[in-house]
């Protein structure tokens, strides 16, 4: 009953933060319990008694993270996981006082926690996860991250928690040394895509540093080929076909991440066929090919937040479609995109945000042709729907995560509460 | 007779964090949009680097690949001093331009050895900067862009790159940034500053023309380029509340 007093006082404040606020103020009661009881937070997330899971990465994190949630429950299990990628411990503390009891217990048998490779490797000292997942390491949020070495090193401090199995990404050389290292202490298990995969991405997969062998497929869970929003994977030398929530290669890696991260939970009681159906009906993602009806003509959504998921989304684009850009403010320096290969967009008809100028001419040196530039994003977009809808493709907007976040407003569509950090 | 114009890009595998190397594509391209054929060939192992090329790019990394880098340099040294002695333009960005110092002192007290192809060397400083800057330079007017580098350069006092309007630049106080010795360009700017700075971009290309024998006009696609340049340009000076263009 240690931290009952801390729990009584998170309650009472959370109701007085929802009077204020209806719905809001969802981090004050955690900020306030961590306070008074720091060490409540570790104490809930380590007293799972099938353990806790964290899923850390560059990209990929969020729907490996939703995916893994679905495998494990559809096998019958109580999962905790975090709502929103609320990451921050206030987020988190909020959430477990959700459900916790007085004791500060929660009734579920397993956490799954998506964790930002920054807050991650901050918090992880004082957690003893069972299962460390982890997806890659890209060159994204330079501005904060500086290099791919910093983000490898915060991940080999996550990793470094693990009591039981650490799964990687086998294709991220940064990954696989960083497994190696910890090798004598922990099992590993990998996931990968095939030779052939890897061939047919036009742009590679994204990795900071690519390892030289691809997985063989008897080692660990592997992406054998991807066709649109389908995936085929071999787990244990088994295919299985899966539905993937938006199109893409990125999207099969983070199924097999899924998949190799539930056998390691799950160990004999793994069912790979329940997972691949539980992973399959997981509805498409926000904002990354997702298609929305607007006032009766659909438009697909294609979100970019780093030069990987911006390389991949494009790639997968169709060329014919007439396409809004936008990038936002979010993107503070948008130098390093510039890797980035544009040209199999061919044209752009509105490029708009705040960043539009800088998106424009990073275009305009990949020869896409741009309809015009348009600072005003409500505007773009209400030009953009209101032309007549083309003979070929679906009218496409494509953009960054703080663009999209005004798009939808501006549409009226929900709040998206998916978009990660 | 067709101009032909060909760009070496040093280890854009390894120097390319900032898109720095797509400074290469840059050049290319402009020259292209003005009549010319262009290539541009990355040069990851010394035997790719072609015989005569007509301007070098060469990127920022990560300090995990500076001793890789650098060792390619190495391998190039002669072929590089050449090209600078011959007004070859060299751009060199962030580890790039301390790559081709005399050096680069760490924490803790060790030195990666530089190629000395340029004055100056780069030191340890209190902070990393990661902010827009704003240089004001003789050759080239005004440069805009972005710099993230953990060091400073000291050194280059004698022959600058320009004054730092907004921002840091070389650091330790020194006001100012970059340094330039003859066609050889090193500079802090990371990113696709030919693209932002169209006048550095024309004043380089315009010299490897002149060293084919022939002029360089810009091409129409590069007028309309310059155009998203001086939007994006506009924005940035607008935020940092410096006097338009
Ligand atoms: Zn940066």
């Amino acid at each position: 009953m240690r931290y009952a007093p801390a729990i009584l006082v998170g309650r009472s404040v959370r109701t007085l933060a929802r009077l204020r606020k209806p719905g809001g103020g969802s981090a004050v009661p955690g900020l306030v319990v961590n306070r008074i009881a720091p060490g409540y937070l570790a104490h809930a997330l380590n007293s799972f008694a099938g353990g806790l899971v964290i899923v850390s990465g560059s990209s990929g994190k969020s729907t490996t993270t939703k995916m893994l949630v679905a495998a494990l429950r559809a096998h019958g299990r109580s999962v905790f996981t975090n709502p929103s990628t609320a990451n921050i411990s206030q987020g988190l503390t909020s959430a477990l006082l959700e459900e916790a009891d007085l004791s500060g217990r929660i009734a579920r048998d397993i956490a799954v926690l998506e964790m930002d490779e920054g807050h991650g490797a901050l918090i992880a000292p004082q957690l003893s996860p069972r299962v460390v997942a982890l997806t890659n390491v890209m060159v994204d949020q330079i501005d904060r991250f500086h290099d791919p070495e910093m983000v490898a090193g915060m991940l080999a401090r996550i990793a470094h928690r693990a009591t039981g199995t650490v799964v990687v990404n086998a294709d991220d050389a940064h990954l696989v040394e960083l497994a190696e290292a910890l090798h004598d202490r922990v099992q590993f298990l990998r996931f990968g895509v095939t030779t052939e995969v890897l061939d047919r991405s036009r742009h590679g997969l994204g990795h900071a540093r690519q390892s030289e062998e691809r997985l063989p497929a008897a080692d660990g869970v592997l992406v054998t080929a991807v066709d649109g929003r389908l995936a085929t994977l071999s787990v244990d030398g088994f295919e299985h076909t899966i539905n993937l929530p938006a199109r893409g290669v990125h999207y099969a890696t983070d199924a097999a991440a899924a998949l190799a991260t539930a056998k390691a939970v799950l160990g004999e009681a793994f069912d790979a066929g329940v997972a691949c159906a539980a992973i399959g009906a997981i509805p498409p993602v926000f904002g990354r090919g997702e298609v929305v009806s607007i006032d009766g003509q659909n438009v697909e959504f294609v979100l970019v937040q780093n030069p990987a998921s911006f390389q991949l989304n494009i790639d997968t684009v169709d060329t014919d479609a007439p396409k809004l850009f936008a990038i936002g403010s979010d993107v503070r320096d948008p130098s390093y995109f510039w890797p980035v290969d544009t040209s199999a967009l061919g044209s752009v008809d509105i490029v708009s945000g705040s960043k539009a100028a800088e998106l424009a001419l990073q275009l305009a040196y990949d020869d896409v042709r741009i309809g015009r530039v348009e600072d005003d994003l409500a505007r773009a977009i209400d030009d953009f729907l209101a032309a007549p809808p083309p003979s070929r493709g679906m009218k496409t907007i494509i953009f960054s995560a703080d663009s999209m976040r005004r798009t939808r407003a501006h549409l009226g569509l929900t709040a998206d509460t998916e978009v990660v950090s | 007779m067709t101009v032909s114009i060909t760009v070496a890009v040093i280890a854009p595998s390894l120097l390319n964090t900032n898109g720095d190397a797509e400074n290469a594509q840059v050049l290319a391209r402009r020259a292209r949009w003005g009549g010319a054929e262009a290539v541009v060939v990355p040069v990851e192992h010394p035997d790719d680097l072609p015989p005569d090329p007509d301007a070098i790019v060469i990127g920022s990394g990560s300090d995990a690949d500076l001793e890789a880098a650098r060792d390619l340099l190495l391998a190039i040294h002669d072929e590089l001093r050449v090209a600078a002695t011959r007004g070859v333009p060299i751009l060199a960005v962030g580890t790039g331009l301390e790559l081709l110092s005399w050096g680069i002192e760490h924490d803790d007290n060790t030195v990666t050895e530089g190629l000395g192809l340029v004055a100056g060397r780069a030191v340890a400083n209190t902070a990393r900067v990661s902010d827009d800057i704003v240089v004001a330079s003789p050759r080239f007017g005004r440069l805009v862009g972005f710099e993230n580098h953990a060091r400073a350069y000291v050194g280059a006092e004698g022959s600058p790159l320009g004054r730092v309007a907004y921002g840091v630049g070389n650091g330790r106080d020194s006001s100012q940034e970059g340094v330039v010795m003859g066609e050889v360009i090193g500079t802090h700017l990371h990113g696709p500053l030919l693209a932002k700075n169209p006048a550095m971009a024309d004043h380089l290309l315009a010299s490897m023309f002149t060293r084919l024998g022939a002029g360089y006009v810009a091409g129409e696609r590069a007028v309309e380029a310059d155009k998203h340049a001086a939007r994006a340009r506009a924005a940035i000076l607008e935020r940092l509340g410096q006097t338009a263009d």
